[in-house]
């Protein structure tokens, strides 16, 4: 008999009924072992196992956010008592869930156009409803199961995911397991020096182990999955011959709209789509040459004034290629200097986080990752572009198709796409082009620079179906990590 | 970021406008290569998303113009008025220089409209000038029935005025408009003065026909009876308002009208618009095909110029463009090649590799942080990637740290979930175990990514690492021997000194010193810290700067 069935066993003599918890502490054993060896104590009929099946709740995404901060009906019901809401005003999606369940539940009513709570949903605005609590009840680890109805519902609202176990709930002893003898038998348990130097396994034989037994898997610590894309990225990228630079995340205008040749009036500097910082100082361009070229570019090309205050402001990127700029201006000011300084085609990537002014909730998130890359030489054309996007790609397992596109620092500008076989469509993976010549400050045909710039999340997302959205990737639940594939 | 302008169409009229042979098939496959996309296709009507540059495709005209033109179903490239003399003119006051200095106009007689039409007319100019016109504030259009319209226009700015606008009854004064009604209160931020409202109007020998940029007049609205019509075209940029005016002359001239200039008089300089210079871009075949890296040739040349609706011809071996008067976006010569390319086609441009010979390099702090993460995942511990945009409560309340002034404010944030960048990990992973509280324990787990801190009013962006164990069985010896277990992995020189600070527990932390510079801090989280971030087991902890652990070179 195993060390550890003969301590359960001897447990057990002392005191014959025992929950599973019980019965860990009593023989001193851990989870792992202690199920291992019950297995084998109910497999001889040592012992007997009483089991139930239970249902373990976990919250989804969603689940969780509304956990924290109310059902939308709740928070529908507590806006109600601060103001008058009109139905056509609740457009977003979680607005119209809350007044879809507050109309069934009989909280609200709809009156010439707006919403009317109830005498029941008065109660409910302070008392919560009873999705609510139940749903809380999970959260903080408190629900006690009771009719079962309520669970169901939240299951069915995809705010709660249900997974039947089998749980023990006790553990007895049997006349045989009585009869046994647990001053323990001869057959070798460990390996031991003995063991070994005395060769005492020839007499005494070695304690057989049931191979099919069930045990709990070992969860290897793992990386995350988009911090260990980006390093196979990088291996790609330093394969093909690209060097690697950085820059700031919390940039100028300047760098991440100016010197990409977007307008001063354009859209994508608003305070609506782009963080800006009120705590630091404006960037200050001293001599700058490059603000000339800058300047005169967005005059000729925008027919429109340009400001060197609009281009200090500080914000937080939205895309990489600010990296990239800076780069490139260096770089091309050093061959304007000293034509043989580098050896041309000169191959720059970077790989860094960018930010979109968004609500931040369980599905919108403010900051991602983006691979940037630039090749800076002589005579780079169009189906040279194709080409390096194209390996970069397959290296990563994944197959890319080319459309014409818009940029405003590119031209000929290009989209690339990829094909996703779970929802049967191509996926625009991102964007590139050739650098303007009003922003590279040379002539083409002096200097080309290719340059692209998109997402590393959504690859993720192509190569691996189970992934529901880029948010799953950042809940960084232990567990779902741990679930993770090294592939 | 950019996001795309996405307009729907009435397929029939569309399809009308675009001539036999086109279905749903051919009108997607067409689209798409011309790169846009096709968002859906229903009985009655077809939604397509467009580029930024690529603005007069809002218009059902001249996106029909524009596929006609690439299925070689075309052959009008040149959009002229013959006519040098203006058939109205506008007179400008001073006035409207505060605001809204630059008027422009056209006038299409005899055009034919239906209801179809006139929706297209409307959906257009409604589309181009919430992109293009920037809500407006760039350029506004307005359409008016100019047999409704008495002679002796003129553009000028009042402070107050009154009229019937369009869709009311009754006569109504223009601050009652901007308050009153839902286009005077969308567009109330344009008539703002230094000192009150201004309001630029549009008068003619018997009152206002239009309040500009919001409403026109009743009296001179547009039907599908309209015979004869003026559009005038107003903004901040005299260049913009001609170059829309040209835009729209050419969907008239499409439309079969009889288009004729407008005279807009600013006094000591008068303006006959569209102005309609033609422009003229020549470019080497050799060049074009340098840069799209494919073999075209002369004669082919010429034909994926007219594809893209240029009119080409060969001169001393170059060809010369003409750049299509509704064209905004066409800036130089590059703007001609990605237009050959799209007439070629990205699918048929074979990829060619670039030969080089350097070896690709990774930074050192790349390098250095790829070392520190495998050791970590060595020493069992599992990576997180979290935001590096969080809140003062994360950042500092909930891990009991005094609110110090260090970290990176963001001015606009749209919820209360994001107010600054973090300047430390530690709480992004305390917060991500508290998600995890039903998994098996030991919970190890770490990351290293950037935090964020103002220094003299700049910001300072610093790799830190932070590691954390859940785990009812661990103590300070515990995180300790991970700390050091790590820092002699790395080679690092250190000493270890007590030190107290508001996340760990009083007696069970500690400071790592590097140099005689403190370098990070570990121990056991204080419970308090723990009740903070929903955790209901005991942890132990640690941060370091990732740069103090570098080896000097």
């Amino acid at each position: 008999m195993h060390r550890y069935e003969l301590l359960l066993l001897k447990a057990l003599v002392k005191k014959p009924s025992m929950s599973l918890e019980e019965l860990e502490s009593a023989s001193g054993l851990g989870r792992a072992e202690a199920m291992w060896a019950l297995e084998n104590l109910k497999a001889r009929g040592l012992v007997e196992v009483t089991y139930s099946q239970r249902d373990r709740l976990t919250l989804s995404g969603e689940g969780r956010e509304y956990a924290e901060k109310g059902l939308p009906e709740e928070r529908l019901l507590r806006r109600l008592a601060e103001e008058e809401v009109r139905a056509a005003a609740l457009n977003s999606e979680s607005e119209k869930i809350g007044l879809q369940w507050a109309k069934r539940l009989g909280l609200v009513t709809i009156e010439g156009g707006m919403v009317r709570i109830t005498e029941s949903g008065v109660k409910a605005a302070s008392a919560g409803v009873a999705d609510g609590r139940t749903l809380r009840s999970i959260s903080a680890g408190s629900y006690k199961p009771g009719a079962g109805d309520d669970v169901a519902n939240l299951v069915k609202r995809g705010l709660v995911e249900s997974k039947t176990q089998r749980h023990i709930d006790g553990i007895i002893i049997t006349d045989a397991g009585r009869a046994e003898d647990t001053s323990g038998n001869d057959e070798i348990d460990a390996v031991d020096r003995n063991t070994i130097t005395n060769g005492t396994w020839k007499e005494r034989g070695f304690k057989r182990y049931d191979v099919s037994v069930d045990i709990e898997r070992q969860a290897p610590a793992m990386r995350h999955p988009v911090k260990r894309l980006i390093e196979k990225m990088r291996d790609t990228y330093i394969s093909m011959g690209f060097k690697e630079i950085s820059g700031p995340a919390v940039e100028s205008s300047f760098w991440v709209f100016d010197a990409l040749f977007v307008p001063q009036d354009h859209p994508a500097r608003d305070a609506q789509d782009t963080f800006y910082i009120s705590n630091l100082e404006n960037e200050l361009f001293g001599g700058l040459s490059y603000v000339k070229t800058v300047r005169k570019a967005h005059q000729k090309g925008w027919n429109a004034t340009w400001s060197e205050e609009v281009a200090g402001q500080r914000l937080l990127r939205t895309h990489t290629t600010s990296v990239s700029a800076r780069h490139m201006y260096r770089i091309i000011d050093d061959i304007k200097k000293n034509p043989n300084k580098y050896e041309l085609p000169v191959k720059l990537f970077s790989i860094g986080r960018v930010f979109r002014n968004e609500a931040v909730d369980y599905r919108h998130l403010a900051d991602f990752y983006q691979h940037d890359g630039i090749i800076i030489g002589k005579d780079l054309t169009l189906s040279n572009l194709f080409d390096t996007l194209r390996r970069i790609y397959r290296s990563i397992g994944i197959d890319i198709k080319f459309k014409p596109s818009y940029f405003p620092f590119v031209e000929p500008g290009v989209e690339f796409m990829s094909y996703s076989d779970k929802t049967k469509e191509w996926i625009e993976m991102g964007g590139a082009g050739m650098i303007r010549e009003e922003i590279t400050g040379v002539k083409r045909n002096r200097l080309t620079v290719l340059a692209w710039g998109p997402g590393m999340e959504r690859i993720l997302l192509i190569r691996d179906p189970s992934i529901s959205g880029i948010s799953e990737l950042y809940n960084n639940g232990l567990g779902w990590l741990r679930d993770r594939r090294g592939v | 970021m950019y996001d795309l302008p996405v307009i729907s169409f009435d397929k029939k009229y569309l399809y009308g406008l675009i001539g036999e042979g086109i279905d749903d098939d051919k009108f997607s496959e067409q689209v798409s290569k011309l790169g846009f996309g096709v968002e859906e296709i229903s009985k009655e009507s077809i939604t397509v998303e467009l580029t930024a540059n690529r603005l007069d495709l809002l218009d059902a005209v001249g996106l029909a113009r524009s596929l006609r033109n690439f299925m070689h179903k075309s052959k009008r490239f040149v959009y002229e008025i013959a006519d040098k003399d203006p058939g109205l003119e506008i007179k400008v006051d001073r006035s409207v220089r505060q605001v809204r200095p630059f008027i422009a106009g056209i006038v299409a007689r005899r055009v034919k409209l239906d209801e179809q039409a006139l929706v297209n007319l409307i959906n257009f100019s409604e589309k181009f000038c919430e992109t293009y016109g920037r809500d407006r504030r760039k350029i506004a259009i307005g359409m008016h029935n100019l047999d409704a319209v008495k002679p002796g226009l003129t553009y000028r700015c009042s402070k107050e005025g009154r009229f019937v606008a369009l869709g009311e009854r009754d006569e109504s004064s223009y601050s009652s408009i901007i308050e009153t009604l839902d286009k005077g209160r969308q567009y109330s931020g344009l008539v703002k003065g230094r000192k009150g409202n201004v309001y630029p109007e549009l008068i003619d020998g018997e009152g206002a026909i239009a309040l500009i940029p919001v409403i026109n007049s009743e009296r001179t609205r547009v039907t599908a009876e309209t015979k004869n019509m003026f559009v005038d075209i107003t903004g901040t940029s005299a260049y913009a308002a001609n170059k829309v005016s040209e835009l729209l002359a050419s969907t008239f001239i499409d439309m079969g009208a009889d288009v004729k200039r407008v005279r807009v008089d600013y006094g000591k300089k008068q303006v006959d618009t569209p102005i309609l210079d033609t422009r003229y871009i020549t470019i080497p075949v050799v060049r074009a095909e340098r840069e799209i890296g494919v073999r075209i040739g002369y004669n082919n040349v010429i034909s994926l110029a007219n594809k893209m609706g240029y009119e080409a011809a060969l001169v001393d071996r170059k060809v010369r463009f003409r750049v299509p008067e509704y064209r905004l976006d066409v800036i130089g010569e590059q703007d001609v090649i990605e237009d050959l390319a799209i007439a070629y086609g990205y699918d048929y441009i074979n990829p060619k590799p670039i030969y080089y010979a350097e070896n690709g390099e990774l930074e050192e702090e790349t390098k250095f942080n790829r070392t520190v993460a495998e050791i970590m995942t060595g020493l069992g511990f599992s990576e997180f990637a979290n935001s590096y945009l969080t809140n003062d409560d994360y950042n500092f309340d909930r891990p009991r740290i005094k609110r110090d002034g260090s970290a990176v404010v963001i001015k606009n944030p749209k919820t209360e979930a994001i107010s600054i960048m973090r300047t430390w990990i530690l709480p992004s992973i305390l917060r991500d175990l508290s998600m995890s509280a039903n998994d098996r324990t030991p919970q190890n787990v770490f990351e290293l990514d950037l935090a964020f801190k103002v220094d003299r009013r700049a910001a300072k962006e610093s790799y830190h690492l932070a590691a954390a164990s859940l785990d009812p069985k661990a103590n300070f010896n515990n995180i300790k021997a991970t700390v050091e277990g790590l820092l002699y992995a790395l080679g690092v020189k250190y000493d270890i000194t007590e030190q107290s600070h508001g996340s760990f527990i009083e007696g069970r932390c500690a400071d790592i010193r590097i140099n005689g510079k403190n370098a990070g801090v570990f121990g056991e989280i204080h419970p308090e810290v723990l009740k903070n971030f929903g955790l209901e087991e005991a942890a132990v902890a640690f941060e370091m700067d990732v740069a103090a652990l570098m080896p000097k070179s």
